[in-house]
């Protein structure tokens, strides 16, 4: 199983989520897009896309969420004929992030809930304690952080 | 019905769990039992039971049961749906086995 990441710290609870739960595809990324480390992906456009559909996803449904509910909704599952995605926020000291996992009949939304809430715990526990300033929703230097997170997940010079 | 199934002597809990989901439908359980855990297990459990038993063309599974140091897991299927049961080694597993039977007639 090959987990390519662009920080080390999210590798071990990343992997271990993909283990259990047994996902086709799974993301990492910023709320802004960009990737922190992803599962199952061959091409880095792939990836690219994923994450700013993903991005667009949670920032729509977090805003209808404080709309309708007056906070952002939680994970979101949607189930298509073979596949189903599960989408959902996972908030650590250093930041918040975005998990997109993609899963077939191998495994069932009951498991990937029941393994997101171990990652999510993983993931806090493993996260850099040093807190930083909540980035700008797009960097400064946004596409050159993206391209060089794609060439560490792809190995791109 | 799940009542009833839980009322049954060293019996912790009974669910009706989506096979293909995992999710509870509906659950009796005593206080600590982890429902949502449970029922994505035990369902992914039964359902790769279930398609081994037809790999293997022994037929449909009927009832499964774990079988663990402080207890068993009991479940059985129908249209999707798992019927699980949590008892403890005292339990009469043999009622417990009629009790679900009879309980997923009543699923339809």
């Amino acid at each position: 199983m090959t987990v390519a990441v662009a920080e080390e710290w999210v590798e071990r609870p990343l992997r271990d989520f993909v283990g259990e739960a047994r996902v086709l595809l799974a993301l990492l990324l910023h709320p802004s897009g960009q990737v922190l480390a992803q599962h199952g992906f061959t091409r880095a456009v792939d990836v690219m896309s994923a994450c700013a559909l993903a991005a667009a996803i949670q920032a729509s449904s977090g805003e209808l969420g404080k709309q309708l509910d007056g906070r952002p909704f939680g994970a979101l599952h949607h189930a298509g004929r073979e596949r189903q995605i599960f989408l959902a926020p996972v908030r650590t000291a250093r930041n918040e992030y975005i998990l997109l996992a993609v899963f077939d009949q191998q495994s069932s939304l009951g498991i990937v809930q029941l393994y997101f809430e171990e990652f999510r715990a993983a993931l806090a526990t493993a996260a850099p304690t040093a807190s930083v300033e909540r980035p700008p929703a797009l960097a400064p230097d946004f596409e050159g952080e993206l391209n060089r997170n794609l060439a560490a997940l792809f190995g791109r010079k | 019905m799940l009542a009833g199934l839980t009322r049954q002597r060293g019996v912790r809990g009974s669910m009706v769990v989506g096979e293909s989901d995992g999710l509870i439908v509906d659950a009796s359980l005593q206080v600590g039992v982890k429902g949502p855990v449970v029922a994505a297990l035990a369902a992914s459990l039964y359902r790769r039971a279930r398609m081994s038993a037809d790999a293997a063309g022994v037929g449909t599974a009927t009832f499964l049961q774990l079988e663990a140091e402080r207890g068993r897991v009991c479940a059985i299927g129908r249209n999707d749906l798992v019927l699980v049961a949590l008892a403890e080694p005292r339990a009469n597993v043999g009622m417990l086995r009629i009790e679900m039977l009879r309980a997923l007639e009543a699923l339809g």
